[in-house]
């Protein structure tokens, strides 16, 4: 049997982190007020070989 | 109805309570996250962010309620001769190459499938996939959405995850360099109507090898996978709190798939995210990542300099991980293994097949989700070979399971 207090802290902690690593990012100081950060809402790369956004082989010979 | 899932996994059985109990507290708990998070990403994002949240959301609670991972559909085959799970998710990727075949053939701009190389990297990578997953007893899907269902084990699985997906990153550019060709996109080869048909016929071949296997093992073939009515409980206390018949995650997993491509431009992956937050926490604790090749790639590069708020991958995972646990809570089956005292063995199998899975996930360009399930329904050509080779470590894999005092 889970204890409550335990899934809460854990839960609490994820979200900390989250907050930590937004209010550190460029789309944040971009809401905040400086318009000439380079936030990046849309990461889609189609020039990319893979989901990852690994070059293609033949783009390394 | 057999059970698609890992065995050390939480989801519902055939012990598990009947009716509608309900974890209040788990339920409460996660409805709290979902729409804290909602909010967070709804003032600081964009609404297609807040909509692929509460999607990763649903596909959580699909995996769940639907008992729907991959792992354990493949030993089940492999050890038991029961196919009914490979069945469901052969249905479920022809439906999802029908939705989405189409969709990436018209050419819009901004939309890509998920394709990658074909080579070394994509064979060994898939392999120790395939081998870890049986050892860490979930594939990416189900070791997200059992670790959202409160699976202590599976936890450490993740974290290992993690850190093996984190060491895949330092060393995909060395295996890119090995042998290996450029994508094969049969949709450019082949056309969209060529591509549905040479797909088509392809796993309908092994859906029929399948119940094969199952009829000679058995002399009967448990079509479970086809069956579409609640059998313990009504409709909508099913909806509510499972078990769904497989069809229905079936159902919801391809129509998620193909609205996840029409909002985000691509189609669902994982375990980007799992290499993403183990550079952003080795970035936090020192390490400089602009050393490694890969985090200089502008999507990688791009991603780690943001907030995982507009990480497509990531925010699906954490809407996957509170669906998962809603669907848990609803079931009243959230922790249902926390009473299991931990073991030696089981816990080096979960840190063994999570490092496995995290550096096989890179270098196979994904997972079962990834490059399994959207790769083949973007007709790539590698998301075929990655279920070929995945499949033979998986083999292996079954066959080391009771070493680490894991069961069939």
């Amino acid at each position: 049997m889970y204890r409550r207090h335990r899934v809460i802290f854990v839960l609490l902690g994820i979200l900390l982190l989250i907050l930590v690593d937004h209010l550190q990012s460029p789309t944040f100081a971009f809401n905040s007020g400086q318009g000439h950060a380079p936030t990046s809402l849309i990461q889609l790369d189609t020039g990319a070989c893979a989901p990852c956004g690994a070059p293609c082989p033949s783009a390394r010979d | 109805m057999a059970n698609l899932t890992d065995t050390s996994t939480t989801v519902p059985t055939e012990a598990a309570p009947t009716g509608l109990r309900i974890d209040g507290f788990v339920v409460l708990v996660a409805l709290i996250g979902l729409a804290l998070l909602g909010t967070l990403i709804w003032l600081e994002t964009a609404p297609f962010l807040v909509g692929l949240f509460f999607l990763g959301g649903l596909l959580g609670i699909a995996l769940y309620h639907g008992a729907f991972g991959f792992t354990a559909g493949w030993r089940n085959l492999i050890v038991k001769k029961q196919g009914a799970g490979m069945r469901a998710q052969l249905i479920l990727i022809g439906l999802a190459s029908l939705l989405m075949i189409p969709v990436l053939g018209s050419g819009q701009p901004g939309m890509i499938g998920a394709i990658a190389p074909v080579g070394l990297s994509l064979v060994v990578g898939s392999f120790l996939f395939g081998l870890g997953m049986q050892l860490g007893g979930g594939c990416g899907s189900g070791t997200l959405f059992t670790v959202g269902a409160g699976n202590l084990r599976m936890t450490v699985t993740l974290i290992f995850f993690i850190i093996g997906s984190l060491l895949g990153t330092f060393h995909l550019p060395w295996w890119l360099d090995r042998p290996g060709t450029d994508p094969v996109n049969l949709i450019s080869e082949l056309g969209v109507s060529g591509a549905l048909v040479l797909q088509g016929i392809a796993l309908l071949l092994i859906y029929l090898w399948v119940r094969r296997v199952e009829f000679k093992s058995h002399a009967k073939v448990d079509s479970a996978e086809l069956q579409i009515r609640p059998t313990e409980k009504g409709w909508l206390a099913t909806l509510l709190t499972g078990r769904w018949p497989f069809f229905w995650a079936v159902l919801v997993l391809a129509f998620g798939n193909l609205l996840t491509l029409l909002l985000s431009g691509s189609p669902w992956s994982i375990t980007f995210a799992f290499g993403l937050w183990g550079a952003k926490i080795a970035q936090a604790l020192g390490m400089d990542m602009s050393v490694y090749e890969f985090w200089t790639w502008d999507f990688p590069a791009q991603a780690l300099r943001d907030s995982v708020l507009v990480n497509v991958t990531s925010v699906m995972n954490f809407g996957l991980l509170l669906g998962a646990m809603l669907a848990a809570g609803l079931a009243n089956n959230f922790n249902a293994t926390g009473a299991n005292p931990p073991l030696l063995k089981p816990f080096l199998a979960a840190v063994i097949g999570g490092l496995m899975m995290g550096y096989g996930a890179r270098l196979g360009f994904g997972c079962n989700v990834g490059a399994f399930f959207s790769g083949i329904a973007s007709a790539s050509l590698h998301g075929w070979i990655w279920f070929a080779s995945a499949f033979v470590g998986s083999i292996i894999g079954v066959k080391l399971r009771p070493k680490f005092g894991l069961p069939d």
